[in-house]
């Protein structure tokens, strides 16, 4: 069971690498201090995940955690206050806004239960 | 024996030596393919090899100059547009052109027009062009302006041009100012026509003093009949808005199109809402030249979106 959720956190954290990087191809590079965080989103990502195929570690965990919720705070950002003075609205660029966050939304899901089943586990029997 | 050295090996947090290690092996790990793939995603985009490129369309931004202003916020306009036109004549690459968005000078007079115009004709390039900002029509409604300006343009200065592929319009927002932008029905159908013959898979490039989306209306930082021009372009496959007025970089996404505002070659203004209005902004010298600059833009056939590249003034 833990195999495939872990799997399952390797597809959603390629996803929105993916996504990303399509994104920084795309065009985003040319956006002020937005194009390298694109970049460096999907680096990450694409690197977490292809470690993830191995084993699952804390730290492996945290960094994914943090790729998914970073991604998503700035999304949150872009649609609110701006960051670094880019603004976006809704769900554009459709479809890949949505999907991203959908990814990253499932990939933190994910990981919790990963680890509130490790928990349980370790968890002695009264 | 075994479990006496691990207990040895525990730290403060429980975590043992070997522990520690595997966990900054997975780290190092991680750091090494996060490089690695930055690298290979960043070498897919082609940005280095377009300026190089003799078929990649080359033209540079400047905007904002306020030829004639005298203040705190920048005792010398002067020195610092020669700054930037030098910058431009030291890019690497000769532009097609170069755009200046809009208060080229401070108080509209035939003067400070033949002044910006000398200074402008330095560029090294083969074509300069123009919009009005509201500093160009100080008293006359733009007479002055025309005057030095107008020639080949329809109306009250707008005008549109193709090069490389690209089609672009110069919108002129300034001459109607109350609080906002505004572009008038002459100009809108200015538009609607101009537009009507070009095929929806042609880039455009719109260029306007004003803010064609709305950045910050409280302070009359957007145009109140853009959503016209703004409905024209929806059909086009890559929409790009280039406007000056705001002192500061800006940039926002609206389906296809792309807005991006440029920074000033004389002096900053206030973020929108940090400030009660858009007054000058004095900063220590060696700061004012980090907050002034140029923008060169490239693009090449086929790619969806132009490539932008800030360049300061220091």
């Amino acid at each position: 069971m833990s195999v495939l959720i872990r799997l399952a956190i390797v597809a959603t954290l390629a996803e929105t690498g993916f996504v990303h990087a399509k994104l920084y191809l795309g065009g985003y590079r040319v956006i002020p201090y937005i194009g390298p965080m694109f970049l460096l989103q999907a680096a990450v990502s694409f690197a977490v995940a292809a470690l993830l195929l191995f084993a699952a570690p804390v730290v492996l965990r945290l960094l994914a955690a943090g790729a998914a919720a970073g991604a998503l705070f700035g999304f949150v950002l872009s649609r609110t206050v701006g960051v670094f003075g880019f603004t976006e609205r809704g769900f554009d660029p459709a479809p890949d806004a949505l999907l991203s966050v959908l990814a990253e939304v499932l990939c933190l899901l994910l990981i919790g239960v990963l680890w509130a089943g490790e928990l349980r586990r370790r968890r002695p029997a009264l | 024996m075994r479990e006496h050295i691990e207990e040895q090996e525990t730290g403060p947090e429980g975590m043992t030596r070997r522990q520690l290690m595997r966990h900054a092996g997975w780290f190092g790990g991680a750091v090494l393919l996060s490089v690695v793939g930055g690298e290979v995603i960043s070498s897919l985009a082609t940005d280095a090899t377009a300026a190089s490129d003799p078929n990649t369309l080359k033209f540079v931004q400047v905007s904002d100059s306020h030829i004639g202003f005298t203040g705190p916020a920048n005792t010398d306009v002067t020195a610092s547009f020669e700054h930037a036109l030098d910058r431009v004549n030291s890019l690497g690459f000769r532009p097609d052109f170069v755009m200046h968005t809009g208060d080229l000078t401070h108080l509209s007079t035939p003067a400070q027009f033949d002044q910006v115009k000398q200074m402008l004709s330095t560029a090294r390039t083969d074509r300069v062009f123009v919009v009005p900002g509201e500093h160009d029509s100080v008293g006359d409604g733009g007479k002055a302006y025309r005057q030095a300006f107008g020639a080949n343009t329809a109306g009250d200065g707008w005008y549109s041009f193709d090069t490389h592929g690209v089609h672009f319009l110069a919108l002129v927002n300034t001459l109607a100012l109350e609080k906002f932008g505004h572009l008038g029905n002459d100009q809108l159908d200015f538009v609607r026509k101009d537009l009507a013959g070009v095929k929806s898979d042609t880039p455009v490039v719109v260029f306007s003093h004003i803010p064609l989306f709305a950045m910050y209306p409280q302070w009359g930082w957007s145009t109140d009949d853009s959503l016209q021009v703004i409905n024209m372009l929806r059909r086009f496959s890559s929409v790009t808005c280039l406007n000056g007025h705001v002192h500061q970089l800006f940039t926002k996404t609206e389906g296809n199109i792309t807005f991006h505002s440029a920074t000033t070659t004389a002096y900053p203004l206030p973020k929108p809402g940090t400030a009660p209005q858009p007054t000058p902004q004095v900063l220590p010298a060696r700061q004012l030249q980090d907050a002034l600059g140029i923008r060169s833009v490239t693009y090449r056939e086929g790619d969806q979106l132009l490539a932008l590249k800030e360049e300061r003034l220091t």
